[in-house]
């Protein structure tokens, strides 16, 4: 008789005693949440034994379950190693969790507005523990989930395991590779920094030049939810990045899984006669089980990759995060992100509409139709030569593309505005200006000259200052004698003045031994005055520290130079090589002065970013 | 050969040992990182205000420098000085007030013996003295600075009476500007926020507060310090406590003006001190791109301003009329490239005719070359 008016887990107890009664219990749940393993079957799976009961209930959670009938019950032996297939369908997949995971932690602090957004960035940076460090896995997980997609298309590439019956299999993956690239891109702005913003405009101006122009201008405000990139673009991208585009990846990654269910791993071309697809048939001593060889290897593997990411990400990576966006100031240097590169580069080749629009759809159109195209049966290499031709081609061709996007590539600017910008840049891309990392306490108030470092001999250094101070008291040399000349000093303090720099006179010194590193900076300056001497004639440069507070300083670096006749952007020289100068109605050269300055506290700790 | 994958995979209890290791190496290396957060997020935190006050730096010089002073101390007749002890409240009577205050309570402490007594009021004597002499110190320091500053109440926010805190009172300030000071200074503080029609974001105003805070001096403000500021605060009277005043003033008809002139004597010193302090002229007439240049008025008056046929049609002739009438009808003639309505339009209302003739007076000694 029971002691509840039902059957009940008391009754086991009373029947069989406490310890069998919990052991069964226990048994009967993890065999439902296994969908069919008890504990007996996983211990003998675990150990490496044969399953003892029949059916074998290792392919029981593959029929019953909802999380392995994606996954096939067995492999080829010949698919499970690294090569041929280097894990990286399984690694796609290990990042779309991964970075759902580090994604939601980043979200639950993270508010998509202008006016916050940044400051939610900061937030996680220095108040909430663990927040760098998940913020940089999922900075990092992004960069190597591209890469990662990528290399696995290339590899299904090159072992041809696109064809018949495959082809959609591809399709899905060309489609899989954009989105991500897409997703990639859309979290790109959510720091709302300058980077973000300025790598997302080059990529969305993009759309804008769709023609006809009524669809470019159209879709260009959809995206950007306005004619610039504001508060609506930032909450649209984010609801992409969160949203559309993982529900997207999602729907499609389980096509693509379903198919390798349906159609098997497609084994090494050489292990099979041409034209024949033997996937599915796997004889009894080629299987290897999914439980618990591959089960075992895969959560091994999400151990050693997630390890080799935390690696990085604590020692070796950082996230980027550069000053807070500013539609007003462009910084030099702007890219698109680097998977992008590409399509920058061909929009230097000129057309936008050609080279931003209908290359990059052609592009991608062409990967999608290509197993329709190549139908040829043969996987071997041997057979597949003008293929592989073609695969290369367009490997290289997007490389070149690719360097041709970078900043350095095409882009000119004037050579003063790249010696003083290489001096100053604020920290972006991995680089900053060479001030910025010298110790505060180097640097000392003064005047300082390249004139210090144009003379061979350092013993000379001293007397090289005087002679430059000296130089300063008079009026250029083609105007010297003229009764109202201007001495270069007052030109250089006139111009300081409108630099927000009142300085009541100019006395330069060498650079005092206790500041090497200056030294080295103004060295530096000097050296790279002489390497642009065509386009900077008779240049000299000056670096002028100034206390602003007690814990603050100003550093101007100033260039002045006599003018040159520059046409389509390089320099005109005459009969004897010599640069040509511009010259007023008086025939003189005309001089030019430019400066850029930055301000260094003591505490900002410029240091070179890790891995840079 | 070496071969990794059959060492560390083939066999499923080698794969177990190092998915376990793996796991065990992540959580060491999380709570490793997870121990030192505290101070990688403090170190954070102080490069990044560090970095504030850079780019606050920068922000000041190119919008605040021109009216504030490159070095924050004020320009003169425009707008007050925030690099000073007394933003930032520093008393420089406080240790002598601590000790009177001290005193004072032992004096009035029953138990305090007779003889203690005489001591503590020799010794409060001493400190009115000394409190004195630092105070007459400063006011002859700053005599001839514009504002007013009282050493005896040193803060600015407690003379405004203001609730918060600093930072709150300089970012409330850049936000908002000033409206209302247009009518003690040549020109209001503007509305920096974009939030208020402004150029800035919300936070380029917080690095701004960085980089103005980072004047504080804390205790180490030396007089020095004060005395180098050159503009201190107007404050606007309290209109409830405005009298009628029984001095008469010029009112708006030039031609009247420069007939009742004639009994009075200018006295160039005290027209400067009006033009360059109360009046605030100085303010605009320094910079060329807001008012035609003080150094020179007289000459220019006389040969070209009289020359200009539209000055002729008004029936001026001569230097005082023009003067005059500029100052209590500015729009009557706006100097070209200038806009007419910049220039206040009351002081037809707050001249006396003393005050007006010492102003011309002034600007009659400002005949030297034109720049």
């Amino acid at each position: 008789m029971s002691v509840l008016p039902f059957p009940s887990f008391l009754d086991d107890i009373k029947e069989k005693g406490l310890k069998r009664a919990v052991f069964e219990g226990v048994n009967e749940v993890v065999e439902r949440l296994t969908a069919g393993m008890n504990l007996q079957d996983i211990r003998e799976a675990l150990r490496g034994e044969a399953p003892t009961r029949k059916p074998n209930p290792r392919l029981q959670p593959h029929a019953d379950g909802f999380w392995l009938h994606m996954r096939p019950s067995y492999f080829h032996k010949s698919v499970t190693g690294v090569y041929p297939e280097f894990r990286l369908g399984w690694l796609s997949t290990y990042f779309v969790f991964f970075e759902t995971i580090t994604g939601i932690f980043l979200m639950v602090f993270y508010t998509p507005s202008p006016d916050v957004a940044y400051a939610n960035m900061l937030a996680i940076m220095s108040n909430v523990p663990l927040g760098q460090f998940v913020r940089d896995l999922h900075r990092l997980g992004a960069e190597a989930m591209v890469l990662i997609v990528t290399l696995h298309m290339l590899r299904t590439f090159f072992t041809a395991s696109y064809k018949k019956p495959r082809q959609f299999t591809w399709a899905t993956g060309v489609i899989l590779v954009f989105l991500t690239y897409f997703l990639s891109f859309s979290g790109y702005l959510l720091p709302w920094d300058q980077l973000a913003l300025w790598a997302v405009t080059i990529g969305a101006s993009m759309f804008e030049a769709t023609p006809p122009e009524i669809v470019g201008t159209n879709l260009n405000l959809l995206l950007r939810g306005g004619p610039e990139m504001g508060a609506n673009g930032l909450l649209r991208f984010y609801l992409l990045h969160v949203l559309a585009v993982p529900a997207l990846l999602f729907v499609f990654t389980g096509v693509h899984y379903y198919k390798v269910i349906v159609h098997g791993h497609s084994l090494p071309p050489k292990e099979e006669n041409i034209g024949e697809d033997t996937a599915k048939r796997v004889p009894l001593d080629k299987r290897v089980y999914f439980i618990p060889d591959i089960l075992t290897s895969e959560i091994m593997w999400i151990g050693v990759t997630t390890l080799i990411l935390v690696i990085l990400v604590t020692w070796f990576f950082h996230a980027p995060l550069e000053s807070h966006a500013d539609p007003q100031i462009t910084p030099l240097g702007t890219t698109a992100p680097w998977y992008f590169l590409w399509i920058q580069g061909a929009l230097k080749l000129g057309d936008k509409v050609l080279w931003g629009i209908i290359f990059p759809t052609v592009y991608v159109g062409f990967l999608l139709v290509w197993p329709y195209i190549d139908t040829a049966p043969s996987r071997r290499w041997a057979h597949r030569r003008l293929q592989m031709t073609i695969g290369f081609l367009i490997m290289s061709f997007t490389v070149v593309l690719s360097y041709m996007g970078l900043a350095e590539f095409g882009v000119v600017n004037s050579a003063d505005i790249t010696v003083m910008h290489h001096m100053t840049m604020e920290p972006a891309h991995n680089h900053m200006g060479t001030l910025r990392p010298i110790p505060f306490e180097q640097l000392q108030a003064g005047m300082y000259t390249t004139r210090e470092f144009a003379v061979e001999d350092a013993a000379e250094a001293q007397s090289a200052v005087a002679a430059f101070n000296a130089e300063l008291e008079l009026p250029p040399p083609w105007l010297q004698g003229q009764a109202d000349a201007q001495p270069v000093g007052e030109m250089v303090l006139a111009y300081l003045d409108t630099q927000h720099l009142p300085l009541t006179r100019l006395n330069f010194t060498t650079v005092p031994s206790a500041s090497p590193e200056l030294r080295e900076v103004v060295e530096e300056f000097e050296h790279e005055l002489e390497l642009k001497e065509t386009e900077l004639h008779n240049a000299w440069g000056v670096v002028i520290i100034t206390d602003v507070q007690e814990n603050l300083k100003r550093i101007d670096v100033m260039i002045l130079w006599e003018d040159v006749v520059i046409e389509n952007g390089k320099v005109v020289f005459d009969a004897e090589g010599e640069p040509v100068l511009n010259r007023d109605e008086n025939g003189n050269p005309i001089i030019r002065m430019n400066s850029q300055h930055i301000y260094i506290h003591r505490d900002s700790q410029y240091f070179a970013a890790p891995g840079a | 050969m070496f071969n990794l994958q059959r060492l560390l995979v083939e066999k499923i209890e080698h794969r177990i040992l190092v998915g376990t290791v793996s796991f065990l190496a992540i959580m060491a290396i999380v709570g490793w990182i997870a121990i030192n957060e505290g101070g990688r997020m403090a170190a954070f935190e102080r490069q990044y205000s560090a970095r504030s006050i850079e780019r606050g730096a920068g922000l000041f010089a190119n919008n605040c420098s021109t009216c504030h002073g490159v070095d924050g101390r004020g320009v003169v007749g425009r707008a007050p000085g925030l690099n000073s002890p007394y933003l930032f409240g520093h008393d420089f009577l406080a240790e002598l007030n601590a000790e009177q205050a001290q005193l004072e309570s032992e004096r009035n402490n029953a138990s305090t013996t007779a003889e203690r007594l005489t001591e503590i009021e020799a010794r409060l004597t001493e400190i009115e003295a000394e409190k004195q002499v630092i105070i007459n110190q400063i006011n002859t320091a700053l005599a001839n600075t514009g504002g007013s500053y009282n050493p005896e109440n040193p803060s600015r926010l407690t003379n405004l009476g203001w609730g918060g805190g600093l930072y709150n009172f300089v970012y409330t300030t850049l936000v908002h500007g000033r409206p209302t000071s247009s009518a003690y200074w040549p020109q209001p503080m503007a509305a920096w926020a974009q939030t208020a029609g402004g150029p800035l974001r919300n936070d380029q105003l917080a690095d701004l507060t960085n980089y103005i805070l980072n004047w504080d001096k804390g205790d180490d403000w030396t007089l020095e310090d004060l005395y180098a500021v050159r503009q201190f605060p107007i404050v606007p009277a309290d209109p409830t406590t405005i009298v009628a005043s029984d001095v008469e003033t010029v009112g708006t008809d030039a031609a009247a003006i420069v007939a009742e002139l004639g009994n009075y004597q200018g006295d160039p010193q005290n027209g400067m001190a009006l033009y360059t302090g109360a009046l605030a002229c100085a303010g605009c007439h320094l910079n060329a791109s807001v008012a035609p240049l003080t150094e020179g008025t007289w000459t220019r008056v006389n040969e070209a301003r009289l020359a200009d046929p539209a000055v002729q049609a008004l029936g001026i002739t001569d230097g005082v009329h023009y003067l005059v009438d500029s100052i209590v009808a500015p729009n009557d003639y706006v100097v070209s490239g200038y806009p007419a309505g910049i220039m206040p339009q009351n002081f037809g209302d707050r001249l006396s005719y003393q005050d007006m003739a010492d102003l011309i007076a002034y600007l009659q000694s400002q005949d030297g070359p034109a720049q």
